[in-house]
Order: structure tokens, then sequence, then C-alpha cells
């Protein structure tokens, strides 16, 4: 049902997307801050999503890809939320490219979940 | 009667299996009305409850976690840290086993060099099943007692004949079961010691050859290190290592008491470019060690087969093996008497185990214990008169010297031990060997695992622990009344079996 090439493929565009996202918020791109201005969290809340978004590409492209997937799946779980609750799918006139981004490493990462479910610590056994 | 305080597990659990769902629905209203930092907890929440509704309807292979939900998880928690619980808390000091806090102990404080007396009586219960020393109402002076000493290759008048100078060596393990560091350590202490040590079956016996200590080389079913491609002897390779000075005996396994009448597989996950050099093995492909040696078939050829080992090695060799049947050892005697081929040892394993990974079956419920083993052995030999031409070792639990005295009385002439030298290795029992998870380095080949083991260190306990064996011995043989190991026999132990088959319940001698 799973192909490990297509898991590392998964792992590999994640990771990718997930560190371009986070070298945004660190950088203070004007898109990314007006986004975490509008949810009352900048900076901090930006920092700090940045920094989670980093571990998770880390953890993706190392050895503990697993857990890497439950908190990349964790993230974008709460950019989904932030969207469809406050910022709404178009974002500064992009055409949804950023939601667009966000659904494709949602995608990614819940495969890399999905065929690495066994590996994931304390409950791996379970599933 | 319910009492008011009683906790109902299965009420929490669907309470748990709610509140969870409660919960998310309330952080995901504070992550929109309040702040939207509530829904790092909203995303939290949605994992877990996402994951319990998998547990409770989307699986069937855990029945607890299908019933009561994630509360049902901290049984698989609580349960996977109960080994180690109960070794540090609840197991009392006599009933862990292989070896109980008391056994260990001992062995710890030999191989630290602090005392190991105990007071206020012994923690062990008698209830006369347990096998007892006698002493003598005439103990011999210490300064009477004759040096250790046991010619193995004598009988045979060998140029090679080998002096054991300790009543304890260190028993069979290979590179391979053992890590680097834990092989170097024991060799380096049996060389301070000046005791032998077996190399285990694990082909050319590299890291025990590093520390110049003396070794018996001992040729498995596989014939690592020694054999072709086929797996049959190779006479050439083990002429040049019977060649080598560290190389003082050769010792032919036919079983051990790990698993008595079974084979093993390497699978090929294990073979490293290094295990392949060591053991004679080709790469990428799982090896058997087959349950018997190819060229022994029945008593003629395994007698053939000792023989030819003697000649090709020009050095004092054995057999291993733990007994099972009587009958084929009387008629593997009467061989060697035929064909004028007796071994220059025999190591007799008890069925106790040892450090060998094995099916479950084979540990518990094949092959004679050590006692009863050796008995038998000591007794067939002398019958068929040829006990006089060869020495006996035993193994099998012998870590502590009241042991060990019993295993020569009853007709051990040198005792073997793996275990405990481990112990001495600071080894705290985790039974984790074939896991390759060794938390104190010693079966680990992984480096993190090994750093602990300080070579130094720890050689220094492995000869503590042979000279306080040593020393005991003495003290032991001692109080027995005998100055020699040699001397002693049946009569110097108390075997409860008597005791318990009289009616009166009193020992008949």
């Amino acid at each position: 049902m799973t192909h490990p090439k297509l898991t590392y493929a998964a792992q590999g565009i994640a990771a990718m997307l997930l560190l371009l996202a986070a070298g945004m918020k660190f950088m203070g791109q004007p898109r990314s801050v007006a986004i975490f201005v509008s949810l009352d969290m900048d900076p901090a809340g930006r920092y700090l999503i940045a920094v989670i978004e980093l571990a998770a590409a880390l953890l993706l492209l190392s050895p503990f890809a697993a857990l890497g997937s439950v908190v990349a799946v964790g993230v974008m779980c709460g950019a989904i939320i932030a969207h469809v609750t406050r910022l709404g799918l178009v974002v500064n006139n992009d055409g949804g490219m950023l939601v667009g981004m966000l659904v494709v490493v949602l995608l990614c990462a819940s495969y890399v979940l999905f065929s690495r479910r066994k590996e994931i610590p304390l409950v791996g056994d379970t599933l | 009667m319910k009492s008011a305080i009683t906790i109902d597990l299965e009420k929490m659990s669907r309470t748990a299996n709610i509140g969870i769902v409660l919960l998310l629905g309330f952080f995901g209203l504070a992550g929109y009305f309040v702040s939207f930092y509530f829904h790092f907890l909203t995303v939290a929440f949605l994992l877990v409850v996402l994951l319990n509704l998998y547990w409770r309807h989307g699986q069937t292979s855990h029945a607890l976690l299908a019933n009561f939900g994630f509360m049902a998880q901290f049984r698989y928690i609580v349960e996977s840290v109960g080994p180690e619980l109960r070794q540090y808390l609840f197991a009392s000091d006599t009933e862990e086993r292989p070896f109980s806090r008391v056994e260990r102990a001992e062995v710890y404080r030999k191989a630290k060099g602090i005392d190991s007396s105990a007071a206020f009586g012994s923690l062990l219960e008698f209830d006369r099943t347990e096998m007892k020393l006698r002493h003598s109402f005439y103990p011999v002076d210490k300064d009477a007692i004759e040096p250790f000493d046991v010619a193995v290759g004598a009988a045979r008048g060998l140029d090679t004949t080998y002096h054991i100078k300790h009543p304890i060596m260190i028993s069979a393990m290979s590179y391979g079961a053992l890590g680097e560091n834990a092989v170097r350590a024991l060799a380096r202490g049996a060389k301070q010691a000046g005791a032998a040590m077996n190399t285990g079956e694990g082909g050319f016996p590299k890291y025990h050859l590093m520390e110049g200590c003396d070794l018996i080389f001992q040729m498995g079913t596989a014939k690592f290190g020694v054999r072709d491609e086929d797996g049959r002897l190779d006479e050439s390779k083990l002429a040049a290592l019977a060649a080598r000075d560290e190389v003082k005996m050769v010792e032919v396994k036919l079983s051990q008491g790990a698993k008595p009448g079974k084979g093993g597989m390497l699978p090929k996950e294990k073979i490293t470019a290094e295990i392949a050099e060591l053991r004679g093995v080709p790469l990428g492909k799982d090896v058997i060690s087959p349950a018997h040696h190819v060229e022994c078939t029945d008593a003629t050829s395994t007698v053939e087969f000792i023989g030819r080992i003697q000649r090709v090695s020009g050095l004092p060799t054995g057999i291993k093996f733990c007994l099972g049947r009587t009958d084929e050892f009387r008629a593997m005697v009467q061989e060697m008497k035929r064909q004028e081929t007796v071994p220059d040892f025999i190591t007799v394993d008890g069925a106790e185990g040892g450090t060998g990974a094995a099916p479950k079956s084979f540990m518990d419920d094949f092959g004679l214990p050590l006692f009863e083993g050796l008995r038998m052995v000591d007794r067939i030999l002398r019958e068929e008169g040829v006990r006089d031409q060869l020495v006996i070792f035993a193994s099998g639990k012998l870590i502590s010297p009241g042991k060990q005295m019993k295993a020569l009385s009853l007709g051990a002439d040198v005792t073997y031990s793996a275990r405990g030298f481990l112990l001495a290795l600071g080894c705290i029992q985790a039974l984790q060997c074939n896991r390759n998870t060794c938390p104190v380095g010693i079966t680990t080949h992984r480096a993190h695992l090994q750093k602990g083991l300080d070579i130094d260190d720890k050689a220094r306990r492995v000869a503590n622990y042979i000279e306080a064996l040593h020393h005991d011995h003495v003290d032991l043989l001692a109080a027995t009344g005998k100055s020699s190991a040699r001397q002693l026999a049946e009569e110097n132990v108390y075997l409860p079996s008597r005791a318990a088959a009289s009616p009166s319940g009193q020992e008949r001698t």
C-alpha cells in the first residue's frame, strides 16, 4: 500500500516546504508578518511557529521522520484552523497559493505519518 | 459492599473518552474567541481524539484499547517498566532468576575487592532440599593445602600439556555475542590473574588474542574460523591457530546447556565484514550452525573426529556437551577405549542455560542439570576405567566458591563460569543479551553503550574475582579436611535427594 521511495519523496517535499515557510517567518517577510498580526500573535507566535516548522522539517529528514510527520500534521492543522476561522482561503490576493502549499504539506506529512505509523514513539506498536 | 473510595476504572475511562472531546471543543472555542494561542491545545487534542477514535473503533488487535480507549495505554506503559521496578524495588534479595541479588552481590564484592562476609544469618531458606558441603572435624591448616594444579594432556604425555593454576576459568563467550571491550577486559583480567579463557565458537579470536592470555579455542558445530566453504573442518586453519603461543587447548563443542541438541542460525544482517572474516563465512548469506558436527553421526565417527583434532592441533583436546542420554555417553566412552582415543578433557555443561540465546523450550526443558550430569559422567568414566586419562571441567551457574566446591566434589577437576565473569564486568542482569541493547555495554556492539565499559578498570575486577574465588577455594578446601582439590569426593557433599527419598526424612548415608 505504501512505497518506501514515495515515503522518502513525501518527506523531502514536506520538509522543503516547511523550511521555506519557517524561513519566511524568521526573516519577517511582510506577508507572513501581516498574517500573524491579524492573528494577534506577532512576533512571538511567528517565531514559535517557525521554530516548530523548522523542527518538523529536520525531524522529517532524520531517522525520526515518524515523529516529524506528527509535528508537521499538527502545525498544518493549526494553519487550517487559522485560514478557516480568521484569514480566509485567499490571503493577500495570492489566489489561494498559501493554502495550496499548506494542503500539499498536510497530504505529504499525512502520507509519511501513515506509512511510518509503526515507528511513532509510545503508540506505534498499536497502530 | 461498595466502598466510597472505590475507583471504578471503567467509568473513569468512559468519562475520559468523553472528556477529551469536550476539551477539544473548549479549546477550539477559546482559540476562536480569546486567543489564537489556545489552538495549540486544540491541535494536540484533535490528534489525541483521532487516535482514540481509531483505538476504539478502527482496530481489532488490542481488546483493552478497543473497550476503554486511551486510558488503557497506561497499562502498557506501566507494564513496560515492570521488570525494572521489580528489580529495583519489589523483588526480594533471594528470588530473582537466574541470579538473585544476594548471589550477584557476592560477585560484585569479590570483583571490587571488598569484604563479602554477611551478618545475622543466611538469607536463604533451609528446608533440606538444598545441597550442602560437609566440613570435617579436622580441618587442614591452610598452609598445608597444595597449590592448585591440574595438568591437561599429561595422560598422553604431550609436550603441550597445559597446567591449570586456578580452580575457575572463563567459559565460552565469543566476540559477536560480546562486544569488543567486554572481550578485551575479560582477556586482560585473565592475563593478570594467570587464568585460562575459552574463546567461544565465534571464529578466529582476534580480540581474545590481543591481551595475550591463555586461550582454549572452542570449535562449534559450524567450525567458525576453521571451516571450509561447506562448513567442514579446514585442517590447515586449525593447525595455524593451534600453533599460536596463546592457544593452549582445543574444545570441540558437541552441545551446550542453553540449547542442547539444537543448532543455530547467524542471520545475514548480523554478518559484518569483520565477522565474516573472523568466522570464515560469506557476506550476505544466512549461516547455519548445524545441530551436530557434519563429521559426527555416531560414536565411531565422533571419536575418530576427536582423534583427528588431537592429531591436527597437537594440543590437549577435549569435548563439551550437556548430558542427555547416559547410554549414548557410555557407548561413546567404550568406543574411545576401542579406538584408544580419549579426549584430554570433557566439559560437562549443565542445562541451567548460559549466555546463549535459545528457544525457551530448549532452555527450560532439555538436558540434565549440572550436578546430576556431572555425577553420571564421572561415574561412567570411572566404571569404564578411563577417568584418570582425562580431566573434567564443569559449567553451569557456578558463580560462587561454594557451588564450585560442590562441582569439584561431584567429579569436576576445574570449573568454568561465563555469567559470573559478566557480573564481574558489571552486568546488572537486564536480560537483553540477544538484543544488542545491553545497558552496561557487554553484549552489544553499539559504541555509545560500550563507552561505559572501561577495559582497564573492568580487567582489574575480573582478576580480583578470579583471585578472590581462589582464596575462598583454599578456605573451603581446608574446612573439608582435604589438602588438595583432587581428594574431594561425593562424601564432601550432602545430597538432599537421599534424605527426601527416605521415609523417615532421615538422611541415609
